[in-house]
């Protein structure tokens, strides 16, 4: 890692350094320690506001019932309590968590399968994978609506499967099709754009492994998964965790597409906490559910901490 | 690799006859189209849709070019509700979230990339952990923080808890670690400022993860619903999607119009990305590619 | 100076009126029709902010009464807000906690518990809306629209509109299959279902016309639409411990009843709103359901759907079914005007001003949103523009004859329950008594929760 105050390459010009240190230096390295974090400190700042002051506040709120007319009434446990003797509550957990392991899934195969395809010396790919990447620009208000006629039953999506003597199906509306339809939309929205993550990283890949391996015999299966898949490791890690912690966040599809349903089919944790906070106005429930949120998607943080210290090493 | 001299020669794989070799990328390229066209089908029945009689969605038949083309749709869908006014909400909106992330995820990511300070390590720590609080888990809190500055119902509200993300400080950092400090350094010894070091010689050489920065803080503000839908009760300050959905359940609105309104706001996310397509398509490392 | 006369009921106000404008006249100053002259005129400026719903009907009335009454008191501004038919109750719930609530606001009835509840309402000062007493204004309303918005023998509410559903029929395709609107139209829920069947044109599994629909898009419709069917059963939402009661002996008939029309006479498609739009009636109006229960629809909407059928009339509501013949009644829900208790005590007087304005012309209000009917008993019924509107009686009836929906605190669980509940039994052919009892275990935790408080 590049030393970035280090003496200021002095030394390289030829000074020496003097004996003890001078009055002048002090002072450069602590300006150059302040501008650092000058720099850093609006952003600490917001984030205290916005992020750590909110999240602090909604662990205080989880242990209160507050219904936002009269001040808070400490409950203690009884909000988680509640919770987990709540089939909705239940159901949306299950739902989440569902939901967060088909999308992360399903995105990261397409994604390669994607990626591997752009990579594979086609002529004209690059315009391909523009045209693509389009599908992840598009609004994701417009992206739930074009879905929702499309997924009719009678619609474009059952039309196709028309060849195949299928004539119904109630994607969004049968509580068996509604969540795969949902993660198949998702996987649809956000897949380009991991398509391009993998891309730049198989373009790093130097090509002097696969001509090695090529020449070892290895078939095309041996080198993706000797060559390719071990190489690609970080970035796979990257995929799966940054697509683990969208899918969690999830909440206007299932709200747009299906309203939470059929009964609670779709539901996920985000629309149950808007739910409980802006429609029954318990907000120290609301704030549990968050809690519960936050605590997955802990998990997946962890995951990418991970990730960040070992590239950290690896990087310098 | 060094055994490679020595080793036996390969088993001959059963290749294909030269002229069916030729065809390969061809069928590759066929294959690769279809599977385009497949994913852009949704984007294309929007845009076709859009200019169909409000009829046609009844029949749930595609027609992929309409037989008679209806661009009275747009002005019709524009006038069911305030959605010019939405627009231009969303707009301000989202431009303020990307002034503001390009700004700051600038002096954070180069703050973290270049400088030693103590605590430097858990700072770090801390804005990733910022990955694990976005909006839907501190709705609540953030409504009340917001809701105490005052900022209901305005552009302040609904920009606010938007204008940083840790993507874009991380983005920024990544980006700026690759600069070697010694140019840096050598401006320090000139007795360049450090906000003029950073103005003439960071900004330049990270201009494609701006790019890429740029796009992804529009895209992300221009998507945002359920933030806009908690903080904003008027229509002078509605954005869009919320525009969208409310109106467009609203009586008798034909779907059309809807996926007229769809297409008008895909439009902008679009041209941003094109105006800056040189730069994303570096900033994403795919400099490499054919 | 013409003064126009308050048909309200009685001749006092009116009277007292006339004189109070001709002594202004006599001053030189404006004589203003029928709203007293208040003090706005000789004060600052006051800003209200009123909030309602979104109607194309009748939230542009309310909005020109609003403006007309600016523009008689310009020392008045009043900010006026409207949001989507579902969203209204949660804004001003949100606005209620973070004390950005409007001044005023259009309730819609089965939230005054909500709001009584926690005491978030202002009572009325009757004699300030022109009445000398509580009773006169009670005797002025059907005593059910103003029992909901009293407590304590103080009202809260002005009852603005109060409607019940019918059932909309389309007589051209009644005759198309030999049916005879008049006599045949159903009146039992079996009918319902025998006539639904007749109606129905199917191309192989698929739906072309249904013979009737059950609307299921939102928790509201559906409530709305089961809560007769229940009491029509003798089934009751809560028994007097407070316990929800859906799932009884009763209550499983009716929901029976409720899914019948699809499951049992396969008339209906629940999962497919044939338009995929998300305006429940559309498919009505556009002629692919035979029979809809809904509100009371306005011409305006059906002509912006279907020309032809306003042109030619050939669709008339009629009463809800029943269990026996001439027993059928619906839900009446209705809307009242209300005034923040937080409001500055300037400004709940200036909004009694603007309500009794806004309220002294009936028949205005009905040229505009006929026929959404109101809920006093005077001043309208007997007007010519009532008299001719088609089908009048009968949307009257509905309003007279319905029942109301359950007065409740915990009601939006308790619908969001009964709409999930009834997705999962009409949509994934649950158990009937299965999902009722999960619905009314979801409301009682929801009730336990909100006695604790």
């Amino acid at each position: 890692m590049t030393d970035s105050v280090g003496d200021g390459g002095l030394a390289a010009r030829g000074y020496s350094r003097p004996a003890g240190r001078p009055f002048w230096r002090l002072h450069f390295q602590r300006r150059i320690t302040l501008w650092g974090i000058a720099f850093v400190a609006p952003a600490l700042l917001f984030f205290a506001v916005f992020k750590f002051g909110p999240m602090i506040w909604a662990i205080e709120l989880s242990f209160t019932s507050y219904d936002m007319v009269s001040a808070p009434t400490f409950v203690g446990l009884e909000n988680y309590r509640k919770l987990a003797g709540d089939p909705v509550f239940l159901a949306s957990l299950t739902n989440t968590l569902v939901y967060i392991a088909g999308s992360t899934v399903l995105i990261t195969v397409v994604s390669l399968g994607l990626a591997m395809a752009i990579n594979s010396q086609v002529p004209g790919a690059r315009y391909c994978m523009m045209a693509m990447f389009l599908t992840n620009l598009m609004p994701i208000i417009a992206v739930c609506l074009v879905w929702r006629f499309l997924l009719h039953p009678f619609g474009l999506i059952t039309q196709l499967l028309a060849p195949f003597g299928v004539d119904r199906v109630d994607w969004l509306t049968d509580s068996r099709t509604a969540m795969p339809a949902i993660i198949a939309v998702t996987t649809w929205r956000f897949a380009p754009y991991f398509m391009v993550v993998f891309l730049a990283g198989l373009l790093a890949i130097p090509r002097d492994y696969y001509e090695a391996a090529e020449i070892d015999g290895a078939t095309a299966r041996h080198r993706f998964v000797h060559v390719t898949l071990p190489l690609l490791m970080p970035t796979i890690f990257f995929v799966v965790v940054i697509s683990a912690l969208l899918s969690a966040r999830i909440f206007l599809m299932p709200y747009i597409m299906t309203g939470g349903g059929p009964g609670n089919a779709t539901r996920v944790l985000s629309m149950l906490i808007y739910e409980t906070g802006f429609s029954y106005l318990k907000m120290g429930e609301a704030a549990a559910i968050s809690v519960v949120l936050f605590a997955i998607m802990l998990v997946f943080t962890m995951g990418q901490m991970r990730l960040f210290m070992r590239g950290e090493r690896v990087h310098g | 690799m060094s055994a490679v001299a020595l080793a036996p020669p390969a088993r001959r794989r059963r290749r294909l006859p030269a002229p069916l070799r030729r065809l390969k990328p061809w069928v590759g390229l066929v294959l690769l189209l279809a599977l385009t066209v497949a994913f852009l089908l949704p984007i294309l029945w929007m845009t076709t849709t859009s200019f169909q009689a409000g009829e046609k969605m009844f029949q749930l038949t595609t027609d992929w070019i309409p037989s008679v083309w209806h661009p009275e749709n747009y002005p019709n869908a524009l006038g069911r509700a305030p959605f010019p006014t939405f627009f231009f909400n969303s707009t301000v909106v989202s431009v303020i979230v990307m002034v503001g992330n390009v700004v700051f995820c600038t002096l954070a990511g180069y703050g973290l990339a270049k400088f030693r300070f103590p605590g430097d390590r858990w700072v770090l720590l801390a804005i990733l952990c910022t990955l694990m609080l976005p909006l839907e888990v501190t709705l609540v809190p953030t409504f009340l923080v917001v809701y105490q500055f005052g900022w209901l119902n305005s552009y302040q509200g609904i920009a606010g808890p938007l204008i940083i993300e840790a993507f874009g400080i991380f983005l920024m950092r990544q980006s700026i670690l690759s600069i070697p400090s010694d140019y840096i350094e050598a401006a320090r010894i000139d007795g360049a400022g450090e906000l003029r070091i950073l103005w003439k010689i960071i900004v330049p050489q990270c201009r494609p993860a701006l790019a890429v920065l740029a796009v992804f803080a529009f895209r992300d503000s221009w998507d945002q619903f359920l933030w806009p839908l908690t903080v904003v009760s008027v229509n002078e300050y509605r954005t869009f999607p919320l525009g969208l959905v409310a109106f467009g359940e609203d009586y008798g609105t034909p779907p059309t119009e809807q996926m007229s309104i769809a297409v008008l706001a895909t439009i902008p996310v679009f041209l941003l990305f094109a105006v800056l397509q040189r730069w994303v398509n570096r900033g994403f490392g795919l400099s490499g590619l054919k | 100076m013409v003064s126009k006369t308050n048909s309200t009921a009685g001749a006092g106000p009116s009277r007292r009126d006339v004189i109070r404008g001709l002594g202004a006249a006599g001053l030189g100053a404006a004589t203003f029709g029928v709203a007293p002259r208040t003090w706005a005129q000789a004060r600052a400026p006051v800003n209200l902010s009123f909030w309602t719903f979104e109607n194309p009907q009748q939230r542009p009335w309310l909005h020109k009464r609003i403006r007309l009454f600016m523009e008689q008191n310009p020392a008045v501004k009043v900010d006026f807000q409207f949001f989507p038919f579902g969203d209204l109750g949660k804004k001003l719930s949100v606005g209620f906690a973070t004390g950005t609530a409007p001044d005023g606001f259009v309730s819609q009835d089965w939230f005054m518990p909500t709001w009584l509840a926690k005491d978030l309402l202002a009572p009325l000062d009757v004699q300030r809306l022109g009445y000398s007493s509580v009773q006169s204004f009670s005797d002025d309303f059907t005593q059910a629209f103003v029992a909901g918005a009293t407590k304590d023998g103080k009202v809260y509410g002005y009852p603005l509109w109060f409607y019940g559903f019918a059932n909309y029929i389309n007589t051209n395709q009644f005759k198309e299959v030999g049916l005879d609107p008049d006599k045949d139209s159903p009146k039992t829920w079996a009918e319902l279902g025998e006539v639904a069947k007749r109606l129905t044109v199917k191309s192989g599994e698929r739906f072309t016309r249904q013979g009737f629909k059950f609307a299921m898009h939102a928790a509201q419709w559906t409530m709305i639409q089961f809560n007769p069917i229940l009491i029509q059963h003798g089934a009751k939402w809560f028994d007097d411990a407070g316990k929800c009661t859906i799932n009884s002996e009763a209550g499983v008939k009716a929901m029976t009843v409720r899914a019948s029309i699809a499951r049992t006479y396969g008339a209906e498609d629940p999962a497919d709103s044939i338009a995929t739009a998300p305006l429940p009636q559309m498919d009505w109006l556009r002629e692919r359901a035979s029979m809809f229960f809904c509100h009371p629809i306005p011409p305006a909407a059906i002509a912006s759907q279907n020309q032809k059928m306003l042109t030619e009339g050939y669709y008339r509501p009629v009463q809800y079914p029943g269990v026996e013949p001439g027993k059928g009644f619906s839900t009446t829900y209705g809307f009242n005007l209300v005034v923040n208790a937080r409001a500055p005590k300037e400004k709940q007087e200036v909004l009694h001003d603007l309500y009794k304005f806004m309220m002294s012309d009936l028949a205005d209000c009905w040229k505009d949103t006929a026929p959404f009917t109101l809920a006093r008993k005077s001043g309208w019924v007997d007007s010519p523009e009532v008299r001719q509107f088609p089908h009048v009686d009968e949307i009257i009836k509905a309003k007279d004859q319905g029942v109301y929906l359950p007065r409740t605190v915990v009601y939006n669980e308790l619908a969001d329950a009964v709409h999930r509940g009834v997705q999962r039994i009409m949509l994934n052919r649950a158990d009937i008594k299965a999902t009722l009892d999960e619905i009314a275990a979801e409301v009682d935790r929801a009730t336990e929760a909100s006695k604790r408080g």
